[in-house]
């Protein structure tokens, strides 16, 4: 399967956000309640089609536990995406952000394409943080900001489909150097012979480009 | 790097990472990135056996794919059907009756359709392509298990010594007064020979050979064999490039750490550090290569002397006395620079950077059969040994606690880490860990990969003190010691 783009995604946020879970929604249609903690780094891919281009996401998911943060903030470089992740029913990960947010920008190229994401938007009953607090702090500091479910799967799609969005488009305007790999952003190969793709990422071709979706 | 270079022959196994590390080609893939080089580790969804703790890391770009390989496995060690048996005379009941230890052989027959199992880690690191390394990481545990095939059964009988010749009585003297002679040799020789009480002299002069040497025979042949199976099979496959092999096997309580190449095994018991391997380099081998070199020079085609000096000796410097030393020798003595001494070491540079004939850092290992001096027919292999070091560790003899552990590593580790200084990190990482924590092993191995990387900084990846971490493939494993004293 070929791919005119390669972007590489880091998923980051405190640990039982449901960083894991996102990843595993968004590359399989699943959700598993009862997911291990992730203890180092995990990986995930998919194929996109944005503006008719085919372009291949590949994720990194890493652990959000404390003791792992120096191996998690090794993995920033080379990033052309990040998703932000904080879970709506606990504050302290919301408050957390800012310490993502100044490990992310330090050790990221500037280009860096951050998403904000505050997830378990189906757990409404439970709301710790009001939907007007994470538009804000996205607003602040530059962000672009979504609610999601990984368990219904609301604006899962559209969270790392936006994210390509944005990511294209600055490659357009021009200020992403496509050809230093140190960006996060490869070029695909030339009529490649389908060999590197698995047939995971292969089956799923998605035509869908995020539409909005107003169901969280 | 790359292992794909020049050969229209298909490939023997497709390039990937340890098959027990699970990954699908995407992320194998992305395992593959050099600029932020991720740990790899056992998914928390998979177990291998004793718990054993698993980490590895990618080069910081010397080659494309990481050439280190790994793999684990228990394997069953059973008789092969129709093998030579070690028991005499199997019909025969009345003999068989008449050995002193008729019952043990009982419950050798029934216990004889059972095989015996086998633990099995291994550890290659690549170079010039990663075949050679995917081949041994796929196959050597193939031909070990063969090898044992054939002597399990004398290994299960552990009361007898292996026989001397297969198919024959063990010794020639009536059977009840062989314990005797044997507790009268195992104080050395009681009895002068011919005396009318003690046995015929020739029971006296054979070598009694220990089962364990059964099994390191076993291993050096099984190295052997494949080394053999890769040089045969680079007709029809491509092979590319060598590896060194770090292996270890347990069997019947006893741990055998066969080595071949520049990787490093040390046991920390009780924060003690426990060396169970030693590297094979141009430095450590120097007097082998260089007796070889003298005894067959025209393996260095004219181009090199197998003779050492403390720097390139110059044309102006003919007729001078110079320090060198020769395969007979550690220390150094002069002679009078010859025409021939103008020549290019056979081993040339310090440490690391040691090679033979200019071309390579390992002196033992699998593979490399193909491998030439850079623009020259001279080929390296005769200079290179398959075969490996073994050493032996009893099991049964300790007391072994949760954070006695086993350590196994490529060269990527032990560059930039001493032995102490993983002693260290480990007896500060495991203690902190919950003792039935499963993954805390495979945590440890990562601790230790991500200490022998760093950090990438402005100038280069950095470890503790700013020293330089290692640009190498690094992978690593645990192996928690406490599951070998829960064998039987």
């Amino acid at each position: 399967m070929t791919y005119a783009y390669l972007f590489k995604y880091i998923i980051i946020g405190d640990t039982g956000v449901g960083k894991s879970c996102l990843l595993l929604q968004f590359t399989d249609k699943r959700f598993q309640p009862v997911h291990d903690l992730t203890i180092g780094v995990e990986f995930g891919a998919r194929m996109v089609n944005i503006d008719g281009k085919q372009i291949k996401l590949q994720i990194w998911d890493t652990a959000g536990q404390e003791s792992f943060r120096s191996i998690t903030r090794s993995y920033y470089r080379g990033a052309a995406g990040a998703l932000l992740v904080y879970d709506i029913t606990r504050r302290e990960t919301f408050n957390h952000l800012t310490s993502w947010l100044e490990d992310a920008r330090q050790h990221s190229s500037s280009n860096m394409v951050i998403m904000l994401i505050g997830n378990k938007s189906d757990l409404e009953s439970r709301r710790d943080v009001k939907r007007e607090e994470g538009e804000a702090f996205a607003r602040e500091h530059g962000l672009i900001f979504m609610e999601t479910s990984a368990k219904t799967a609301c604006n899962v799609e559209e969270a790392f489909i936006n994210t390509a969005k944005e990511i294209y488009r600055k490659i357009q305007q021009g200020l992403f150097d496509v050809h230093n790999e140190a960006n996060g952003i490869k070029i695909g190969p030339q009529q490649c012979i389908s060999t590197s793709v698995g047939p995971s990422a292969s089956q799923r071709s998605s035509s869908e480009i995020g539409s909005n979706s107003g169901c969280c | 790097g790359g292992g794909c270079g020049g050969s229209d022959l298909p490939l023997r196994f497709p390039y990937g990472r340890p098959e027990f590390l699970g990954l699908s080609q995407d992320e194998v893939e992305c395992s593959a990135d050099h600029i932020a080089r991720p740990i790899l580790i056992l998914k928390e969804t998979r177990r291998l056996p004793w718990a054993t703790g698993y980490a590895e890391v990618i080069n910081a770009g010397k080659s494309t794919h990481n050439e280190d390989q790994a793999s684990c496995e228990v394997l069953t060690v059973k008789k092969k059907a129709g093998a030579i048996t070690s028991t005499p005379n199997r019909n025969s009941t009345k003999r068989r009756s008449s050995l002193p230890n008729g019952e043990g052989l009982q419950l050798k027959e029934n216990a004889e359709s059972e095989g015996v199992s086998c633990h099995y880690w291994s550890l290659f690191d690549g170079h010039a392509g990663s075949g050679a390394a995917v081949v041994a990481s796929r196959l050597l545990q193939h031909h070990i298990t063969e090898q044992l095939q054939d002597i399990v059964e004398i290994l299960k009988n552990s009361a007898v010594l292996p026989p001397t010749c297969l198919g024959e009585e063990p010794e020639t003297t009536p059977a009840n007064s062989r314990t005797l002679t044997r507790a009268a040799s195992l104080r050395s020789g009681v009895g002068a020979p011919g005396s009318p009480s003690t046995p015929p002299t020739r029971f006296f002069t054979e070598k009694k050979i220990p089962h364990e040497c059964l099994v390191i025979g076993a291993l050096e042949s099984a190295f052997k064999e494949m080394d053999l199976q890769i040089e045969r099979e680079r007709s029809s496959y491509n092979i590319s490039g060598g590896c060194t092999a770090l292996i270890v096997v347990c069997l019947l309580g006893k741990l055998y750490v066969a080595n071949a190449g520049d990787s490093r095994a040390i046991i920390i018991r009780n924060g003690e550090i426990i060396p169970m391997s030693s590297e094979f380099t141009p430095e450590t081998e120097r007097q082998r290569l260089q007796y070889l070199a003298f005894m067959q020079p025209h393996l260095l085609g004219n181009e090199f002397t197998h003779l050492e000096f403390p720097r390139r000796v110059q044309r102006k410097e003919l007729g001078k006395k110079m320090l060198y030393r020769d395969f007979n020798m550690t220390g150094w003595a002069y002679k009078t620079i010859e025409d021939d001494d103008l020549k290019f070491p056979l081993i040339y540079g310090e440490g690391k950077k040691a090679r033979v004939m200019a071309t390579i850092g390992v002196t033992r290992g699998l593979g490399d059969h193909d491998l030439k001096v850079h623009d020259s027919n001279i080929y390296i292999k005769p200079f290179l040994s398959s075969a490996p070091e073994v050493r032996v560790y009893d099991l049964s003899k300790y007391e072994h606690g949760a954070d006695d552990v086993l350590i196994l590593a490529t060269d990527g580790l032990w560059d930039v880490l001493s032995n102490e200084e993983v002693a260290e990190a480990i007896t500060q990482f495991l203690p902190n860990c919950d003792p039935d924590d499963p993954h805390r092993y495979t945590l440890a191995a990562q601790d230790l990969v991500m200490r022998a990387r760093g950090v990438l900084k402005d100038r280069g990846w950095r470890i503790s003190n700013d020293r330089l971490g290692s640009g190498d493939d690094i992978s690593v494993y645990v192996i928690p010691l406490i599951h070998g004293n829960k064998l039987s």
